[in-house]
């Protein structure tokens, strides 16, 4: 059942033309804990992050809220209270960093308030000195610390990440994953999608393989709870 | 028209240059019937893009964000209605609206209501076409970024116009255009009733009927102005733009 601190997903199938990207795909996500899920070019990792942060329609998938099945709307909605995806090259808004870290701040907000929430961001974030800079103009560095500051600012339970260090330089790489590890130190739980599981040595307790559309578990690590009774469920370890 | 002022019939031994400096000379002397018709025409075409703009650019949103089934056929059919000529839709609307027509009743024949109704089946296509270009050229991502970081569908749907703005303005200022410089509709549909449906495009038909040249320059040159003065607008506002 998913509560507060886990999150059941099941039967979760997805094709495109003839091709099964997700066959009966079961996984959970637990809170604090960071799963990094692998697979070659197009085995359906971004597809997968999708579905999970409500972007895009499964053929099926179940999500145990104790309240029977439910259907695609409303787990659409449910996915998009809780999930937050960050794309592979973080999309910024036209405007400054203040904007679009403005954009990510519920609207019940004072105008002080809002701006107290945004300054918390940029220091998080130490994007200080850059929050009057066009969001367009930024590196991809700075780009993905703008974005994950906008996720932070939502404080979401699920963090969905697509490649987000690819294409980044070592600094900037090393400032990415010094803000992922702050995100799982408040017991977010992140879905990380990479092809190397090397640029992440400290921060995976769960790695996931898509392989043909099948999840495989490649460690043996009970941090991660999947439903092993399930007969598309596979497992290496 | 414009009976107060000494006419000027143009002969062939009138110079071009002479006609022009009358049209000048009329439009800069703030003559009240002539700028009577310029209000006219920008009433009745401001009036009729912002009726038609809401609902064509939300169905230009939904041809580019959304696959359903007859996309393609509605996409196709805007295009067809792109190049309508404007005295046929002055035609079709004239027949609906004509006393004997399904709409007769609403007695809207030769007033201005008419002539936005005809106005805005001219801009909407327009509308729709530059829209549904511009927000597909929209990055995907600006959407779902939008959508993940919370914002409801309507706040999403605002955020995708204004990072679209540029293109979106380019599709106003171009149905703006269209439809402030057509005669066809304007005319079938208004009637070209002094004081009350005569606007700019058919004030010059009439007034170079009768060999009024002078005032047909300047309603000509008023036009000109506009088309320069909205294209240096959109130049101007794109130029602020910062690439994606």
């Amino acid at each position: 059942m998913t509560t507060a601190d886990q999150f059941n997903v099941q039967c979760l199938k997805k094709h495109f033309a003839k091709r099964q990207v997700l066959d009966e795909v079961a996984f959970s996500l637990q809170a604090g804990q960071t799963h990094l899920l692998s697979g070659d070019n197009g085995a359906g990792k971004t597809t997968l992050l999708r579905i999970l942060a409500g972007l895009e329609k499964p053929d099926s998938i179940q999500i145990d809220l104790g309240k029977g099945p439910l259907n695609w709307r409303h787990v659409k909605k449910t996915l998009q209270h809780h999930a937050l995806y960050l794309h592979q090259h973080p999309y910024m808004f036209d405007g400054t960093v203040t904007y679009n870290l403005d954009y990510a701040i519920g609207a019940k907000l004072t105008k002080r308030e809002r701006q107290l929430q945004i300054d918390k961001a940029l220091e998080w974030a130490d994007l200080r000195q850059l929050s009057h800079a066009p969001a367009k103009t930024l590196s991809g560095g700075e780009k993905q610390r703008v974005s994950l500051a906008r996720a932070w600012l939502k404080r979401p339970s699920i963090l969905l990440l697509d490649e987000p260090t690819s294409n980044l330089d070592q600094e900037s790489r090393h400032r990415t994953l010094g803000l992922l590890e702050a995100f799982k130190s408040d017991g977010t739980a992140m879905l990380l999608a990479s092809h190397d599981p090397m640029h992440f040595p400290s921060l995976i307790d769960q790695h996931l393989r898509l392989d043909q559309g099948k999840l495989i578990r490649i460690d043996d690590q009970k941090l991660f709870e999947f439903d092993q009774t399930h007969p598309n469920f596979r497992s290496t370890a | 028209m414009l009976e107060s002022l000494p006419r000027r019939n143009i002969n062939q031994m009138e110079s071009l240059t002479t006609t022009t400096l009358a049209a000048l000379e009329l439009l800069f002397s703030g003559n009240p019937e002539l700028w009577e018709i310029i209000a006219i025409s920008f009433r009745v075409s401001g009036v009729a893009i912002l009726v038609a703009s809401p609902p064509a650019l939300l169905v230009a949103f939904i041809l580019a964000y959304y696959q359903f089934p007859g996309r393609r056929l509605l996409i196709s059919i805007n295009s067809t209605l792109l190049s309508v000529p404007a005295v046929v839709v002055g035609l079709t609307l004239f027949i609906l609206l004509s006393r004997q027509g399904p709409l007769g009743e609403w007695k809207l024949l030769f007033t201005q209501t008419a002539m936005v109704l005809g106005q805005i089946a001219l801009a909407f296509p327009i509308l729709v076409a530059m829209g549904h270009s511009a927000l597909q050229a929209c990055d995907r991502r600006a959407w779902e970024t939008a959508r993940t970081l919370g914002a409801t569908p309507i706040r999403a749907l605002i955020t995708i116009m204004r990072e679209a703005r540029f293109g979106l303005m380019a599709a106003l200022l171009a149905a703006f255009g269209r439809i402030i410089a057509e005669v066809g509709a304007s005319m079938m549909l208004g009637g070209n009733i002094l004081h009350y449906t005569r606007n700019i495009p058919t004030a010059i038909a009439l007034e170079s009927s009768k060999g009024e040249f002078a005032q047909g320059i300047a309603l000509g040159l008023v036009l000109l102005i506009l088309a320069f003065t909205l294209n240096a607008f959109l130049q101007h506002f794109q130029g602020k733009g910062q690439p994606a």
